[in-house]
């Protein structure tokens, strides 16, 4: 009991950001169109982590409500960007981003 | 509580990582060697690399945790708060590191799986945060549901077993400029939680779960949780279903082949391909 009902506040925002600058990193990084996406839903997880963590410490559950809208918008992300991503897919047959560049303008 | 503590070296190790400031510098420190570790584990197609990165990663997480745990207890918040147990310092540990290999292993497939792991472990912490209902929700939506859609489009678009991953994967693009933006943004933040002035935003309640913790066992945090969600965000919950309706219609169409939509109807007639 003593070990598992005193989270601290600090540590899990510290925890959240950390998962979201990892998530930055490899969406920046990364050039596998599939990796870019799988890297926001990691951000997602950060941020996920900081709204429950909130509604922890405000002792409501407005923070677990806003993570059904974010889990509902994450999934309807992962299903549109992933039917992009099989239609370029089919387009250039690679995943590479940099096949997309010409689209600069 | 497990964590490290040297009682021989107690005096010293609260005068150096004791007050607000110091502590800052050393978790920002921590911060930094995570960052050139990893830069050295993205993909660069070299090895040795990488694991030297794997090396300095690790000393970063255990050096920042030993250095937050010192801190909480030592430092000015120590009379105010007590560190998270050892379940918070393991699974943080494994959200982060696996989170790495969802940034950094060359093959998809394996970062999704490095995926499924972090999630894995942010149910636990939200288990410890008292959000059970969250953590099921969040394993069955995360692991069940979106990452089955992933690993079916890497299935669908890689170019298979046996051949050696794609150029794309084994150099990533801009690996400096990339850490560098994300790691300055996290030193902002950490700057922000921890060199900032301790206020009473931003001490821990004593513990936090008192007002749950009487329901711990029964299922009223989720029927407090249903009651907020339909009091307050009734119809946002609804927009929220119109969304994902939207977003499956327009999956399928967007993802769909172009054929002629005669062929599409009369499927049942032409014999399987």
């Amino acid at each position: 009991m003593n070990s598992l009902a005193q989270p601290i506040l600090l540590e899990y925002l510290a925890l959240g950001a950390a998962l979201f600058a990892i998530g930055l990193v490899g969406f920046l990084a990364r050039r596998n169109l599939i990796l870019i996406f799988l890297s926001t839903e990691l951000m997602f997880q950060g941020i996920i982590i900081n709204l429950i963590a909130f509604s922890c410490y405000y002792q409501n559950t407005a923070g677990q409500s806003f993570v059904i809208f974010v889990l509902s918008i994450a999934a309807a992300e992962a299903a549109l960007a992933l039917g992009l991503v099989v239609l370029l897919f089919r387009r250039r047959r690679t995943l590479n981003v940099d096949a997309w560049s010409d689209l600069r303008g | 509580m497990d964590r490290v503590r040297r009682p021989a070296a107690g005096g010293t190790v609260r005068g150096i990582l004791g007050t607000g400031a110091t502590m800052n510098n050393w978790l920002l420190a921590a911060t930094a060697v995570g960052a050139i570790s990893l830069y050295l584990m993205l993909p660069h197609g070299r090895r040795r690399m990488s694991q030297f990165g794997a090396l300095l990663g690790v000393l970063a997480l255990g050096g920042g945790f030993v250095e937050l745990g010192l801190w909480l207890s030592h430092g000015p918040l120590a009379a105010a708060v007590a560190p998270a147990g050892i379940f918070f310092y393991v699974f943080a540990a494994i959200a982060l590191a696996s989170a790495v290999g969802v940034v950094c292993h060359p093959r998809p497939i394996y970062c999704a799986l490095y995926f499924v792991l972090v999630t894995l472990s942010v149910a636990a912490l939200l288990i410890l945060l008292l959000a059970e209902f969250m953590a099921v929700v969040l394993i069955v939506i995360y692991a069940g549901a979106i990452l089955v859609t992933y690993v079916f489009v890497i299935m669908l678009a890689s170019p298979g077993g046996g051949i050696p991953a794609a150029d794309y994967d084994r150099v990533s693009a801009d690996p400096l400029l990339a850490v560098l933006v994300s790691f300055v943004f996290l030193g902002m933040i950490l700057q922000r939680l921890f060199g900032g002035p301790m206020d009473g935003f931003m001490l821990a309640r004593a513990p936090l779960a008192s007002g749950h913790a009487a329901a711990a066992g029964s299922f009223a945090g989720l029927a407090a949780l249903g009651a907020n969600l339909y009091a307050h965000y009734a119809l946002p919950l609804e927009l929220a279903g119109i969304l994902l309706t939207i977003s499956l219609v327009g999956a399928v169409m967007i993802s769909r082949k172009h054929e002629p939509v005669v062929r599409i109807l009369g499927a049942a007639d032409v014999p399987a391909e």
